[in-house]
């Protein structure tokens, strides 16, 4: 049945009675409901601003002006703003250019581009800059240099950490090359923050571009984005010009840098204020109480001399190749079960600064009882999913690139590096040459030999050749029961020798890689006894031992200088 | 002035106001989502508006579209209906916000009974009877034991953020407690990650009875009697009457009294339903007040002779009510039955899809408000409540027979409903005698 137009109106023919005539019309007040400038449609204005400037349609993210944001970072009544009496100046003497400034100081009630200041998160101080895009698009003048740079100053000058929002156009093209200028400025004053050991976060917001992203925004300590933000170097509308070309999708988005490794992580506005704080406090001075209360003798000693679970009669090469089989059995604990069972708070890293962020990599930032440590897995996946998410745990170029970016922080820092070793090599592919995985891996030996921080790397599984060494220049390496580590996977080494692949077993049996040989020829300190089956079910024996042991060895490193970890460290591979 | 309504609903309870502003001449603007197209609800009214996608979140729950409607087809009012934004004091105030009227109380005072331990303190603080309980969430058991032995056995256990019979438990003696406030409380902490917990008298087979209320603002209050609400499955309810056959004339004066109290505690202004929990000593105590107008409400409009949707709209145009307490009467027995799209030998699975033919029952003492017609869709995105059929006779017997009677005509084709299920009700014994309490379809 269709019924369109067959009821009668009725609204013509009795009329309205009904109440006093009212004097005012509905209407939607004056910033009732706002349009979003994402999606386009209608939002109220209230629900956008209780989302933290969010809209609650498209969830895309309205720029923040500067003490708003400031408001919802700061422990109240904690900022002090610095700096406020800095002259707009006009070098290429530009016609109404003051005069526009005036009237923007005047609008926005804003001082100039940027409020810098002191505030406390959570109780820790820090030095803010943050930029306001209502203020010629927060564009990089001769003042918001020079204010930047002084509060980049004054936090060197009283060892506090940095955080910059960087919301920006660019230089500002109206002061001309003092503009320019700038971004040297502001580099260099980082540069001397950074040397001397203290922690500068920049948070990227959308748009953060041209010189603001070729100078302050990019240099970071930890770089974290908003979702969505447009980041770059060249405008999109100039590359699209450049080039002639369509840009893809989400190209210069947070998301985009993420996956090619520029920013450590996205940070959503709600999280904001809880994963600064987290931050700011991993790196804050930690004391050691040197050896872990009681816990070092209440701990066994390593199972150095494991004895076989499987019976000890039959072939030794079955044996052998049953510890190969295991070692790669896809039910073994991962290393993320490693960073989850063995600490807490983690902050993950991402991205390699270079060009991509290897998910085979896992790596960040945690805590060891109490103890801020870097630590860095070698990540296979739990299933075929994730184990092609996470290229079977073969780690790129990009990978080592990550896995000594993170190094080198947690040098800076003073934080001890626990590594775990899990892979079936590193990534043999066109693209891992293209971008020199050889080199990558050499790079990592090079540098993890010297490194002035305590570095433990465990083999929780497979340690394929250079891909593994190349996150086991520690000053010590254990090793788990069941886990192998070998110049080359036993099919590769029978291939190489033999000129047959199948001959694996036969290679295992004379490849000295089984834990225990390796512990007997001193490659390793330290094994592991393991449960059988070894599973993220049944690993919490394991995780007991360990916790024991990486607590002394932390205690026992911790103690030692920087020349004295080198040596030893030399002296440890330098005797192999 | 109200020329023009906007109806912020669909389904029957749009149909229902529509009519009652048709009759009043009153213009409609039915705003209806893509799904609801070729609703009777968006056919029925003057103009329709599209708000948006099909899923309530999407249209029906979304205010800013609502409000664009009404500007811009210059209504000046917003009947909310019952369910989405009915009871949402948010919506109340950005009408209020945009000069519209909207046909309910005040956001202050939805807001006000929407907090369930606010609405208690209120009550109580109004002399109305409260289920005696703690007045702060406990999150120890001994000290929940405590507050226990006080309020007097049996108790229930609740979780603060409770909901869907999670986090609940009976205990029946002192020796009991521990254990049910411990299981309780974890399942709570399981299900919402919040293990603080109520501790309230537990009411055993109480039956549920609401009270129709009117006020005015200017003050004036009265109540249209109650409606017996204790068919219930899953805290659904499936049968209303009015009035009650448990209630003494006297014990009606009294809780009608309490209802008056209670609106006038909370300063209340509309059409609203005071719910109460009614033991079989006689006792009451007030559960908590809905804040616009029922499913049930064809009832009380029955026995009352008061058409209580018009009522809504004169007492928001600010008119005083029309009539006084002394003028009610409440006369004759009124049954509503609640038909759902739904297949009860199913584990009563909504049951949507398209009425290919159907046959509706009429007669003297009968009504039917539905929205639905041959040919049309039942959405499976929507509440499965496709029709009501009301009956009035001069006593309950005779009502439950022309119920009977009528149920048993009842063709809807192409989807599946309760209706057989509704007649098996109907003809239980202790239905027929009026032997009825929230337990009863769970022991049926």
């Amino acid at each position: 049945m269709k019924l369109d137009h067959v009821f009668k109106k009725t609204t013509h023919d009795i009329p309205g009675t009904f109440g006093a005539r009212r004097d005012r019309l509905p209407e939607v007040p004056e910033g009732l409901l706002k349009k979003c400038n994402k999606c386009g449609r209608a939002i109220i204005a209230e629900e956008a601003k209780k989302a933290g400037y969010i809209c609650p349609r498209c969830g895309g993210y309205f720029r923040l002006h500067a003490y708003r944001r400031i408001e919802r970072l700061a422990d109240e009544g904690t900022f002090e703003e610095w700096d406020t009496d800095l002259e707009t100046v006009n070098p290429l003497e530009l016609k109404g250019y003051l005069e526009k400034i005036a009237a923007l100081q005047e609008k926005t009630r804003l001082h100039e581009a940027v409020v810098t200041g002191c505030l406390q998160i959570d109780g820790r101080k820090a030095v803010v800059a943050v930029c306001d895009g209502r203020f010629m698009m927060a564009s990089m003048g001769a003042v918001v240099g020079e204010k930047i740079t002084r509060a980049v100053e004054r936090a060197t000058a009283e060892r506090l950490p940095v955080i910059i929002f960087a919301c920006s156009g660019g230089a500002r093209m109206q002061e001309g090359i003092v503009s320019l200028m700038q971004m040297a400025k502001t580099s260099a004053a980082l540069k001397r923050h950074s040397d001397a050991g203290l922690l500068y976060i920049s948070v990227l917001t959308d748009p953060t571009t041209g010189g603001v992203t070729a100078s302050f925004a990019m240099l970071g300590d930890i770089i974290l984005a908003e979702p969505k933000a447009l980041i770059g170097f060249a405008g999109p509308r100039v590359i699209e010009q450049t080039i002639g070309k369509k840009l893809p999708e989400g190209f210069q988005s947070s998301e985009f840098l993420l996956e090619h490794g520029f920013i450590d992580g996205i940070l959503t506005r709600d999280a904001m204020k809880e994963t600064l704080s987290k931050l700011l406090t991993l790196h804050s001075a930690f004391d050691s109480k040197g050896p872990v209360d009681g816990k070092e003798s209440a701990e066994e000693p390593a199972d150095t001399n494991a004895s076989d679970p499987v019976s000890e009669d039959g072939d030794p090469a079955d044996l052998i190749w049953n510890r190969v089989l295991t070692s790669r059995m896809m039910e073994r604990p991962v290393g993320p079960d490693y960073i989850e069972a063995l600490f807490t708070d983690f902050v993950e890293l991402h991205g390699d600064r270079y060009y991509a962020d290897d998910p085979a990599i896992v790596g960040g930032v945690a805590r060891f009882h109490g103890q801020p440590v870097t630590v860095i897995c070698q990540a296979k996946g739990k299933n075929t999913q994730e184990n092609i998410a996470r290229n079977f745990g073969m780690p790129s170029p990009d990978g080592y690139r990550k896995a000594l970016r993170l190094m080198k922080q947690a040098e800076k820092f003073h934080r001890p590096v626990i590594c775990f070793v899990d892979t079936p090599g590193a990534f043999c592919g066109i693209e891992a040459e293209e971008r020199g995985e050889g080199e990558a891996i050499a790079r990592n030996l090079y540098e993890m030999s010297c490194l002035k921080t305590p570095i433990l790397s465990i083999v929780i599984g497979e340690g394929g050749s250079g891909g593994a060494l190349a996150m086991a220049v520690a000053d010590e390496v254990w090793m788990l029961e069941n886990s192998i580590y070998s110049i080359l996977s036993p099919e590769g080494f029978a291939s190489i020798l033999w000129k047959d692949g199948k001959r694996a077993k036969e290679a295992a049996a004379i490849m000295k890689l089984t834990a225990d040989d390796l512990y007997r020829l001193g490659i390793v300190e330290k094994v592991f006894e393991e449960p059988s089956p070894y599973t993220a079910k049944t690993m919490s024996g394991v995780i007991a031992k360990l916790d024991g042991q990486i607590a002394q060895f932390l205690a026992l490193y911790g103690q030692k200088s920087a020349a004295q970890l080198t040596e030893h460290r030399y002296m440890r591979f330098r005797n192999m | 002035m109200i020329k023009k309504i906007l109806i912020a609903n669909r389904g029957e309870i749009a149909v229902r106001i529509i009519r009652a502003c048709r009759e009043m001449g009153i213009g409609t603007v039915a705003v209806y989502s893509e799904t609801d197209r070729e609703a009777l609800h968006t056919k029925l009214a003057d103009e329709a508006v599209c708000i948006g996608a099909s899923a309530p979140s999407e249209s029906y729950l979304r205010m800013d579209n609502i409000l664009s409607a009404t500007i811009i087809t210059g209504a000046d009012a917003i009947h909310p209906g019952f369910g989405f934004l009915s009871e949402n004091s948010r919506f109340a105030g950005l009408c209020e916000k945009c000069n519209i009227t909207f046909i309910g109380p005040p956001s202050e005072v939805i807001a006000k009974l929407g907090n369930k331990q606010e609405a208690r303190r209120t009550m109580k603080a109004a002399g109305v009877p409260v289920i005696p309980g703690s007045s702060e969430p406990v999150t120890d058991w001994r000290e929940g034991a405590k507050i226990a032995l006080e309020v007097g056995y049996p108790v229930i256990v609740k979780a603060v953020m409770g909901g869907g019979g999670k986090g609940m438990r009976v205990a029946r003696s002192p020796e009991e407690f521990e254990n049910s406030f411990q299981t309780a409380k974890a399942e709570a902490e399981n299900a919402f990650g919040d293990g603080s917990m109520y501790i309230e008298r537990f009411i055993e087979h109480p039956r549920h009875i609401e009270f129709q209320i009117l006020a005015d603002s200017y003050g004036n209050v009265i109540h249209l009697g109650e409606r017996d609400c204790s068919v219930q499955r899953n805290h659904q309810k499936m049968i209303e009457e009015s009035p009650c056959v448990a209630l003494t004339e006297e014990l009606r004066r009294e809780m009608g009294t309490a209802a008056v109290k209670a609106a006038k505690a909370a300063g209340y202004v509309n059409a609203g339903t005071v719910e109460f929990l009614l033991e079989k000593t006689g006792r009451f105590y007030f559960m908590e007040m809905n804040t616009r107008i029922q499913v049930e409400h064809p009832v009380t409009e029955w026995v009352t002779g008061i058409d209580l949707v018009k009522e809504q709209i004169r007492i928001a145009s600010g008119k005083a009510l029309s009539c006084r307490q002394d003028q009610v009467r409440l006369s004759g027995h009124a049954i509503e039955c609640r038909i759902n799209a739904e297949n009860p030998k199913e584990g009563f699975r909504p049951s949507p899809g398209v009425i290919t033919d159907m046959y509706l029952p009429g007669g003297k003492g009968i009504r039917i408000d539905s929205a639905i017609y041959s040919g049309c869709t039942i959405p499976p995105y929507y509440d499965s409540m496709i029709a009501k059929l009301i009956v009035w006779a001069k006593n309950r017997s005779e009502a439950v027979c022309k119920m009977q009677s009528a149920l048993g005509e009842v063709i809807i084709e192409g989807i599946d409903t309760n209706v057989d299920y509704q007649y098996e009700i109907l003809n239980h014994p202790d239905y027929i005698a009026g032997n009825v309490d929230v337990d009863f379809i769970d022991h049926m």
